[in-house]
This record gives structure tokens, sequence and C-alpha cells, in this order.
């Protein structure tokens, strides 16, 4: 017998109000639907009514964690709509906190993998981490979460030599902390055996749902916007593009911890790089009429901005993709054939996560394909309704305690 | 394959499917296209230069008509199609057939613009409240917003 269970919108457990209703045989999911829309807060209206500056801090709270990669994918391409040549020491400590804001999106991903594979201590250590990065953040631009460190024509503060020694400090424990972690997914048994074969998205199938960021490069696709379309410093910065062949959980996240590796390497490159100058240029007020395809590869994926000027000193049109939208219909792929204990891990590893079902459960009634909504005490009625009326063969068993 | 050879190849293999096609940017190339002749150009695209990962789809409200946009990326670049259609016909094939994961971009496009995506998958609305007036479509820009007046409830 097929039923169907829904997940969210509002659960405790959930960081994003989303609905997932899915289709079961028994354990195993046999259809999953989503149901968006719960945290839509017109932003892109509301962006065509306020001027560019203002935009800025308005693109900046799309997302609270990767905050920065939404403000900075709009600045680039609004420097692009201005003709404008952002100052080389700007670019520079742009591309640290793009990197910075990487390692803490990372790591806070491999504590709640960690936590959704029943390995807690992970999760602990990987947070504990998580706050070394947030606090060099905190130095840099005086904010944990919504650092508004861009302007257009650079950043709108500069770093000093102090602040960069601790930095460099700083990211030595990081990367010995890092290391350690990889030998630990590498060589704990039961968190490998939790995460292989989990949430299978073949390469084809990552390549036909335009699927994007650690999602695709786990399905062993090379794809990067900072290697493919080169912005802020990244054609001067070596690097390597993470990727992995298992096409599951585990491959996402060995890509993750990999990248983390890249990017302690970059930022160490950025801060011993530094070049000396300016860190910003004036930027005009008004845009002459143009259009922009921004891109970003944000630490979820591909993040897109497209900016439409009229002349004015406010935007035409703005349009933003997020990397987990582009990421949904993969999800559903990865989740059909899948087993109800593996949604968790599934989502997580794209990166919103959903624990356990919460009290509302739609019955869809297999012969009639009439739903309704029952509550709990509802439920437990019908439930008690339906016991008086069987009969237990087994009822003359006696309990033996 | 660079931007400057595939805009090449573009103009002159294709020609039949587009309008007119230009270097933008650095590696931006940009394709008009008569909206009938869109799945057909998709299709082809994909099949010449692998481009297969579709960034998203945007609308532009122009006034007079509907601006649909493209975003089709690879290694090389990004090919940007766009389509434009009429307001008094606001339809567009689907191109869920040559890019499946394009379904979430077209029912965006249909709940903000109310252009009518012909032949797609899966009509539901995406985003918009379940409550949401018919007809109402909040990226038009003959759509405005009044915020209510606020009321205190036991206020006077």
């Amino acid at each position: 017998m097929e039923f169907k269970v829904q997940l969210g919108p509002q659960h405790p457990a959930l960081h994003e109000p989303i609905s997932i209703r899915m289709t079961l045989d028994g354990e195993v999911i046999r259809d999953a639907d989503l149901r968006l829309g719960y945290n839509h807060r017109g932003i892109e209206k509301l962006a065509e009514s306020r001027t560019f500056i203002q935009n800025l801090y308005l693109t900046e709270r799309i997302c609270g964690i990767c905050s920065f990669s939404h403000q900075t994918c709009y600045t680039q391409g609004v420097e692009k709509l201005m003709e404008l040549v952002p100052a080389k020491r700007g670019l520079y400590i742009r591309t640290l906190v793009c990197e910075l804001e990487r390692v803490h999106s990372h790591l806070l991903w491999l504590g709640v993998a960690g936590q959704e594979a029943g390995f807690e201590s992970f999760f602990m250590y990987t947070w504990r981490d998580r706050e070394v990065v947030m606090d060099i953040l905190d130095w840099i631009s005086g904010n944990r979460v919504h650092y508004s460190m861009n302007t257009f024509g650079g950043v709108r503060r500069d770093i000093d030599e102090m602040q960069r020694k601790k930095i460099l400090d700083t990211l030595g424990l990081l990367k010995q902390r890092t290391d350690y972690y990889l030998n630990l997914a590498a060589s704990e048994p039961t968190f490998v055996g939790r995460l292989a074969g989990v949430g299978k998205l073949s390469r084809q199938q990552a390549i036909d749902l335009c699927a994007v960021g650690p999602t695709l490069r786990a399905s062993g696709v090379p794809m990067d916007v900072r290697k493919d379309d080169p912005y802020a410093v990244y054609a001067e910065i070596p690097f390597e593009v993470a990727t992995a062949d298992s096409c599951d959980v585990l491959g996402r996240a060995v890509v993750r911890v990999k990248e983390l590796i890249q990017s302690y390497n970059m930022i160490e490159f950025l801060l011993k790089n530094l070049p000396e100058g300016p860190f910003k240029v004036k930027a005009p007020r008004k845009v002459k009429p143009n259009e922009v395809y921004s891109r970003y590869e944000a630490p979820r994926g591909e993040n897109v901005h497209y900016i439409k000027s009229n002349g004015s000193d406010k935007p035409e049109r703005l349009k933003v993709r997020a990397p987990t939208l582009a990421n949904y219909p993969a999800t559903i792929a990865m989740l059909k054939n899948g087993f109800i204990a593996d949604i968790p891990l599934i989502f997580a590893a794209i990166d919103p996560c959903i624990c356990c079902a919460e009290r509302l459960v739609q019955l869809e009634d297999a012969r009639g394909g009439s739903s309704r909504v029952l509550s709990f005490s509802q439920l437990r009625a019908m439930a008690n309704e339906r016991a008086k009326n069987t009969d237990f063969t087994k009822r003359e068993i006696a309990w033996p305690f | 394959m660079n931007p400057e050879t595939m805009l090449e190849t573009i103009l002159r293999e294709a020609q039949d499917k587009i309008r007119e096609a230009a270097l933008s940017a650095p590696r931006r190339i940009e394709v008009k296209a008569p909206r009938e002749r869109l799945v057909e150009l998709l299709a082809w695209l994909k099949q010449a230069f692998g481009l297969a990962h579709l960034g998203t789809i945007s609308g532009v409200d122009l006034g007079e008509s509907f601006e649909v946009l493209y975003h089709l990326s690879n290694a090389d670049g990004t090919v940007t199609v766009r389509v434009q259609a009429p307001r008094s016909e606001p339809r567009i094939p689907s191109v869920c057939s040559v890019i499946p994961g394009a379904i979430l971009y077209e029912r965006e496009l249909q709940d903000m613009f109310g252009l009518v995506v012909e032949n797609i998958p899966d009509p539901r609305p995406l985003l918009l409240a379940d409550d949401w007036p018919a007809g109402e479509y909040p990226l038009r820009k003959d759509w405005t917003f009044e915020r209510p007046a606020e009321v205190i409830p036991g206020g006077k």
C-alpha cells in the first residue's frame, strides 16, 4: 500500500520552511514533491524600488550563511554595468572574505552531516572550529554574519599588518584540524558506512537536472565558476577543482573537505601576496542602461544574479537564483527509491536539513483518492476505533511477564 | 572552444534558428531567437557545445512584451538566449524536454509574470501562497503593492 507523508513546512529542526510530500511504499520513498515559497520575501520586487547602494545591503540579507556570496555576486555585476575597474587590494580582500566564508560554511555542513549520520562528536569538533573562522571574519569586518564588506569599486575596510599576522597564525590550527577530520572521515568505518551509497545521483542525472556546486562535483563533473568563469582574483590564485566519482553523500563530504584544504591554501596565498595601494575606487551613482549576467561560486554552488539597469540609480530588474533552488530537482531524484531514514542525510547533503516528521499527517485514501488532514487526537481515535473492530487472533497468547 | 569560435559556429550553422547573435562581454554570447524555434535551438546548442547547464531563466517586463532569457553555461562561457512574447499573447514553449532541470524556473515564470509555458510537465504554482488571488503577477511592472493600514487589535 502506498501512502503519503508530509514533512514541514514548519518544524523545529528545519532551518528553512519547506514542505516535502512523499509517496511511500513501506520504508521506501517512491516519489517526492516539494512545495516552496514559505519564505518568499519578494526581494526581487523590492530591489526595483531601491537604489544600487541600498541593494548592496538588501542582497546581503538574502541568506544568513552565504550572505557574502550574494552581495559579491551583485557587486560584481553592478561594477560591470558601471564599467568600473575595482582596486586590486580591494579585490584581494574580497576574495579573502569569500574563501573564509566558504570555510565557515563547509565546516558548518560537515558538522550537520556528522550529526545526521549519528556522529555527534564530529558535530561538536567542526562547530568549535567554525567559531575560529567566525572570529577571523569578525576581526576583518566587525561582524560575524553580515560582513557588509563590499562596495562598488572595492571593499569598505582595509586589513592591517597585525590582522594579517593573526589570521596566518590561526590558519595553521585550522589546517591541522581539517587534516585530522580528513583522516577521521576516511578511517572511521561507521561514518563511511553510513554515508556511502546514500542519495545516488548519476553523472548524467546531475548534468540534466542542472545541479550545482559540491552536489554536481561529487558526481564527477568538474564545474566550478572560479575556474570556468574567473571573477575577482581567482585567475591569479593556484587552486584545484575538487571532485569525487562516488555520486553519493560520501562523495559530497569528500568534495567539501578537499575544498576546505584548497581554501586554506588560497587564504594563505592571498594574505602573503596582498598588494599595496588603495582598497577602493570611487563609483558613480547612476548606471547606464545595460544588463549583466553575474556568476559566483558560493559554498553551495553556482550563484547567479541577472541585473538590468535603465539609466537611473535603481535597477530595472534584479533576478537572483540561489544555488539551493538549482539543487532541488536533483534532490528529488536522490530521494527516489531511498529509505525514509536517509532523508535527513540526503537533504543535509545539499545543505538544508530535515530531521523528523511533524505531528500532522495528510492521509490519502488509496481507493477513493480523497485526502484530509487529521490531528494527532483524531488519528488516535481512529486507531482505537479500528482496534475495537479488529479480530486479534493472537489475543489469547499470554504476556510472559 | 573559445567564445569567438562558438559565436562563428552559431552564426554559420544555426542561421535558421536565430534572429541575431553577438558577443556582449568577455565569455558572454547573446542570441536572439524567435520563440517558435526556441526548443530546437536549445537542443542544437546542447548537442553542438554541450551547453546543458541552465543557470536560470530570467523574465523581464518590457511593457508591450515580456522578454525571457535562458542563461546556458559550459566551461567556456555563457550563452544567453532571449525570446520575446507579446503581452497580449504571453506564451512560451517549455524547454523541459531538452533540459529537465528547467522545471522550477518555468514554474516560477508562470507565477511571477503570468506567462503560459506550453507543454510544461508540472504546471502547479511554485512560490506564491495558496490563497494568492488569481490573475495577479507580482513581477509585472504594473503590479504594485500597497501596504494595508495597520490595525491594532483592541486599539482605537
